[in-house]
C-alpha cells in the first residue's frame, strides 16, 4: 500500500460533474457569443428591419425626475429700450435643520461662473440673504431632501416652478436637483486605514524588517481570526460608505489586505520551518505563495483608487455636469465621464466572458469541421465591420421594443451592450491567438499528471494565455471608449444635467446619458469659442483615460510575461 | 543499404517474449499510423515490475511514439490513430472506454524537454496531489517535501518553494518534474530522454535517482545514450523503422545480440 494511498480519495463523480459543468458552461457561453454574432449577422444582411413606424427612436429628451428641482429666472428684466425695469433678486433663504447635520452647497450660477456658493453646515446657513444683481439668468441647484424655504425679496419671479405656477414673494423649495458637491471628507475613516493597511502591507513585502516579522508570528495559527477580522471590516466599510465607488474600492483594499496578511503569516511560518530565522528578511519572498500576484493586484488597486481622487475632490472640470449654454466655465464633463465608464463597464462584463468563452471553444474545443471554419471566418470578418454598423444593431436590438428589440430605450445599458457586442470579435480573435501561444508541452504536461480537458484549460491554458486575452481585451475596450458614431445611433444626447443611471434602461428612470466624445462632438459644434476650448479639455481628459487604461494593461502584461519568465 | 533491404532483416515478432520478471504492463501487436504514415508496425513488448526498461533505436524510429501510447499521450494528436492493445493487469489501456485520468495517474510521464508549470515550485509537485487526492494542507506539505527529497531536489530549493518553478536552472527544472510525477505515486514512469538537454553531472544525478526510484516505480525511459541505457536499464528494446527489432535482458543486448542490427547500432557501426 503505497502511502498516497491513505489520503482521502477525490470521488470521481465529483470530478466528473466538474468536468461535464465546466464544458457545458463553456459550451453553454460559446453559444451564446455564437448567437449572438449570428443575429448580428443576420441583422447586417436585413437592414430593412429599423424601416416603418415602429423603428422610430424616441427623440433626446431631459425630463427631471421627481426629486429632482430645478428654478430658474428668466431674463432680460428690461422694457424694450434695453432699460431694466425690474428690482435686483434678492432671495432669503431658511432651513429648518432640525437635529440633522447636512452638508451642502446652493450654487447660484450667473452668467459664465458660479455666482455665490451657500453653504449649509454645523453653524447653520453660511449666508442667508443673497443678492443678484438684475441682469442675470441663473439657476438655484440643491441636493437637499430637506426642505428649504426660499423667500424672493424683490425682482422678477421666477419662470416656474414644479407646479408650472409661480409664487409671487415666497416659495418653497421642496426636493433639489443636481448635487453640486458635497463638502464631506474625501475618504472616510475606515476608508483611509484601508489604504493605509495595504500600502503598510506593500511595504513590508517590499522591504521587510525583523521585527515586524517578530509581531506577525505571534500571530501564526491565527490565520482565520485575522481574515474574519478584515472581511468584518470590508463588510463595514461599504455599509457606511454607502456602497459608493470609493467604499467598495477600500472593501476591496480590506479583502486583499487580508489575503496579504494571511499568506504573510503562512510565509513567515514556512520560512521558520525550513530552519531559517526571521532576521534573514530577504529570503521572506521565497516564501510567501502568489507574492507577485498579491502585489500586483494592490498597486493595480491603489492606482485604480486614485483616479478617483478628482471626483472626490473639487476639480470643476471634472466634478460639476453640464450647466447651461451660457456658462461653459462652470459646467464640467462630471456626467459624460460616468457614462464612459458605466458604458465601458457593461461592454465589458456582457463582452468579455462571452468572447473568452467562444475563444476557447472554438480554439480548444470545436472539431474543425466546415461550421467552425465558416463561424472563424465570420468571426475575422466582424472584427473589421464599419463601428456605425454596429450602431445600427444596436438600435434594432437593444433601443427598439417589438420584434426582436429588447427595448431598452437610448440607455446606457443599450449602448454599452452594443459596445460589447462591437468588442466581441475583436476580443475572440486576441484569445484565440493567445491560446494559440500556449506552447503545446504545457498541455501535454498538465494531460501528464492526470487533468481532463477542462482542467487543463482552466488550470494551465487559461493562465498561460492570460497576458493575451487581457491585452486583447484592454485594447478593445479603449478602442470603443472612443468611438462616437455607433453611440449617436443608439441615442447618446448631447448635455444632461444628471449623473446618468446605469441601469435605467431596464428598471425605469432617466434613460439620458452621453459619453466623452459625444460629449466633445456638442461642443466643437457651439458657437461660443468658450465650449471650443472645453471640448479640447475634454479630449485631454478622454486621452488620459486612454493612457491609463493601457498602463493597466501593461503592468497586467509585465506581471504575467515575468510569470511564463 | 535501402530501407526495403534493411526491413528484410527484421525478424517478425514471433519471438519469445517472455520475461522471467512480473509484468506490468503488456503491449500485443501495436500498429500506429500518423494520418497515411504507419510509424508502429505490429510491436509486441513486455514491462517488467520494478524494472528499468530501455528502449533505444535511431532517430525517428517510434520510440517516442511507442512511449507516449503507454499512457495514450498520441491521442493529443488528432491524426493519430491505433490499432493493437495495451494492457495493466486487467485493464485494458487502449479500451474505448479506458479512463484516461486514471491511466495517466498510474502511468506518469517525464517529457524530455523540462516542462515545469508556470507556477511555483510548490505548486507544481503539489497540483497533481491536489486533483486526484484531497490533501489537508499539511499532508500535502508533507508530500511536496517526501517528493522533493526523492527526486533529490530538496535541499537547493528547500527555502524558495514558492518561488517560480521556471526559474530553477534546466536539470533543477528535470528533476522537479520528476518530482511532479512521482508526488502523485504512479505506478509506471515513463521518461523521454530525460538527461538529453543536461549536462554529465546533473545526468549522472537523475541516472542515480532512476536507480532509486525502480525500488518503487516501474520505469520505462528512451535514451540515445548506450552507455546510459546500460547502466541503468534492466532490459532494452532496440527498435528500428517502427519495429522492434530486438527485447531482452539488458547485459544479453550488451554482450551478445542475436540479431545483427542491433548489434550494429551498439558498437556504433550504423547507417
Ligand atoms: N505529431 C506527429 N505527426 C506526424 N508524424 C509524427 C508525429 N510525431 C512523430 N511522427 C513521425 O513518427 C515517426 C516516429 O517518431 P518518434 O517521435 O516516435 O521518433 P523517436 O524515435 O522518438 O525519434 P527521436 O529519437 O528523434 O526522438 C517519425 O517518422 C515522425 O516523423
Ligand atoms: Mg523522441
Amino acid at each position: 500500500m503505497k502511502d498516497i494511498d491513505n489520503l482521502q480519495k477525490r470521488s470521481r463523480k465529483l470530478r466528473d460533474f466538474a468536468e461535464t459543468m465546466g464544458s457545458s458552461g463553456l459550451a453553454f457561453t460559446g453559444l451564446v457569443g455564437l448567437l449572438f454574432l449570428a443575429i448580428l449577422v443576420w441583422q447586417i444582411t436585413a437592414p430593412t428591419f429599423i424601416d416603418g413606424e415602429s423603428g422610430e427612436i424616441p427623440a433626446a429628451n431631459e425630463f427631471i425626475t421627481e426629486s429632482d428641482y430645478e428654478m430658474e429666472w428668466d431674463y432680460p428684466n428690461t422694457d424694450s429700450n434695453g432699460a431694466l425695469t425690474t428690482d435686483a433678486i434678492v432671495l432669503e433663504i431658511s432651513w429648518d435643520g432640525g437635529d440633522e447635520v447636512h452638508e451642502l452647497q446652493i450654487n447660484i450660477i450667473s452668467e459664465r461662473d458660479i455666482y455665490e456658493d451657500v453653504y449649509i453646515n454645523e453653524s447653520g446657513l453660511s449666508t442667508n440673504i443673497v443678492e443678484i444683481g438684475r441682469k442675470t439668468k441663473f439657476h438655484l441647484y440643491s441636493s437637499l431632501t430637506e426642505v428649504v424655504l426660499v423667500i424672493q425679496n424683490s425682482g422678477p419671479v421666477p419662470s416656474a416652478d414644479e407646479t408650472g405656477k409661480p409664487l409671487v414673494s415666497s416659495f418653497v423649495i421642496e426636493y433639489d436637483i443636481a448635487v453640486v458637491y458635497d463638502g464631506g471628507l474625501v475618504f472616510e475613516p475606515l476608508e483611509i486605514i484601508a489604504y493605509a493597511t495595504l500600502i503598510f502591507l506593500v511595504i513590508i513585502y517590499r522591504a521587510p524588517k525583523s521585527n515586524i516579522l517578530e509581531f506577525m508570528h505571534k500571530l501564526v495559527g491565527k490565520e482565520r481570526m485575522v481574515l474574519a477580522i478584515f472581511y468584518a471590516l470590508a463588510l463595514v466599510t461599504t455599509i457606511a460608505g454607502g456602497l459608493s465607488v470609493p467604499s467598495t474600492l477600500a472593501a476591496l483594499c480590506w479583502i486583499l489586505a487580508a489575503r496579504m496578511m494571511s499568506a504573510l503569516i503562512k510565509g513567515i511560518e514556512r520560512m521558520l520551518h525550513s530552519g531559517r530565522k526571521l532576521s534573514e528578511v530577504s529570503r521572506l519572498k521565497h516564501s510567501i505563495s502568489n507574492r507577485d500576484g498579491l502585489l500586483m493586484w494592490s498597486s493595480m488597486l491603489l492606482v485604480t483608487s486614485t483616479l478617483f481622487i478628482p471626483l472626490e475632490i473639487y476639480i470643476p472640470f471634472l466634478t460639476e455636469r453640464y450647466q447651461d449654454i451660457f456658462s461653459p466655465y462652470s459646467s464640467g464633463i462630471r456626467a459624460a465621464f460616468y457614462g464612459t465608464i458605466w458604458v465601458m463597464l457593461i461592454a465589458m462584463i456582457s463582452s468579455v466572458p462571452i468572447s473568452v468563452g467562444a475563444a476557447i471553444y472554438l480554439e480548444e474545443y470545436a472539431k474543425p469541421t466546415k461550421t467552425t471554419k465558416l463561424i472563424q471566418a465570420l468571426v475575422t470578418n466582424l472584427a473589421g465591420v464599419p463601428s456605425i454598423v454596429f450602431g445600427m444593431f444596436g438600435l434594432a436590438i437593444f433601443v427598439k421594443q417589438g420584434g426582436i428589440g429588447w427595448g431598452l430605450g437610448p440607455s446606457i445599458l443599450a449602448a454599452g451592450l452594443t459596445m460589447g457586442v462591437m468588442a466581441m470579435p475583436i476580443i475572440v480573435l486576441a484569445s484565440q491567438e493567445a491560446l494559440r501561444s500556449v506552447p503545446r508541452s504545457l498541455r501535454e504536461s498538465a494531460y501528464g499528471v492526470g487533468c481532463t480537458q477542462w482542467q487543463v484549460t482552466k488550470d494551465h491554458v487559461l493562465p498561460s494565455a492570460m497576458p493575451g486575452i487581457m491585452t486583447g481585451s484592454i485594447l478593445a475596450m479603449s478602442r470603443i471608449m472612443g468611438e462616437a458614431a455607433p453611440l449617436v445611433v443608439v441615442g447618446a444626447t448631447a448635455m444632461i444635467v444628471f449623473d446618468p443611471e446605469p441601469l435605467a434602461g431596464l428598471f425605469g428612470g432617466n434613460v439620458n446619458f452621453t459619453v466623452i466624445p459625444i460629449q466633445i462632438y456638442f461642443w466643437t459644434s457651439e458657437p461660443d469659442p468658450a465650449w471650443h476650448a472645453m471640448a479640447a479639455a475634454a479630449s485631454i481628459s478622454l486621452i488620459a483615460l486612454l493612457v491609463a487604461m493601457n498602463s493597466i494593461a501593461i503592468v497586467l502584461r509585465q506581471h504575467f510575461r515575468r510569470r511564463l519568465n | 543499404m535501402s530501407e526495403e533491404a534493411q526491413t528484410e532483416e527484421i525478424p517478425d515478432s514471433t519471438r519469445d517474449l517472455e520475461i522471467d520478471d512480473e509484468k506490468e504492463l503488456m503491449i500485443e501487436d501495436l500498429d500506429l499510423w500518423y494520418g497515411d504514415k504507419q510509424a508502429l508496425y505490429g510491436v509486441s513488448l513486455p514491462i517488467a515490475k520494478n524494472s528499468v526498461t530501455a528502449l533505444i533505436g535511431p532517430s525517428g524510429c517510434g520510440k517516442s511514439t511507442l512511449l507516449r501510447m503507454m499512457n495514450r499521450m498520441n491521442d493529443l494528436i488528432p491524426i493519430c490513430h491505433y490499432d493493437g492493445k495495451i494492457s495493466m493487469g486487467d485493464v485494458e489501456i487502449t479500451g474505448k472506454d479506458a479512463d484516461l485520468v486514471e491511466i495517466r495517474k498510474k502511468i506518469g510521464m517525464v517529457f524530455q524537454r523540462p516542462n515545469p508549470f508556470p507556477k511555483s515550485i510548490y505548486d507544481n509537485v503539489g497540483y497533481g496531489v491536489k486533483l486526484h487526492f484531497k490533501p489537508t494542507r499539511e499532508e500535502l506539505d508533507a508530500i511536496v517535501e517526501k517528493s522533493l527529497k526523492r527526486a533529490a531536489l530538496w535541499k537547493e530549493v528547500a527555502d524558495r518553494q514558492h518561488e517560480l518553478g521556471t526559474s530553477l536552472s534546466g536539470g533543477q527544472q528535470q528533476r522537479l518534474c520528476i518530482a511532479r510525477t512521482i508526488a502523485i505515486e504512479p505506478d509506471v514512469i515513463l521518461m523521454d530522454e530525460p538527461c538529453s538537454a543536461l549536462d554529465p553531472i546533473a545526468t549522472a544525478a537523475i541516472e542515480e535517482l532512476i536507480l532509486e526510484l525502480k525500488k518503487d516505480f516501474t520505469v520505462v525511459i528512451v535514451t540515445h545514450s548506450m552507455s546510459q541505457a546500460a547502466r541503468v536499464s534492466d532490459y532494452t528494446g532496440f527498435m528500428y523503422l517502427g519495429r522492434l527489432v530486438e527485447f531482452d535482458k539488458t547485459e544479453k543486448i550488451f554482450s551478445d545480440p542475436d540479431n545483427e542490427l542491433t548489434k550494429r547500432y551498439i558498437t556504433g557501426r550504423f547507417g
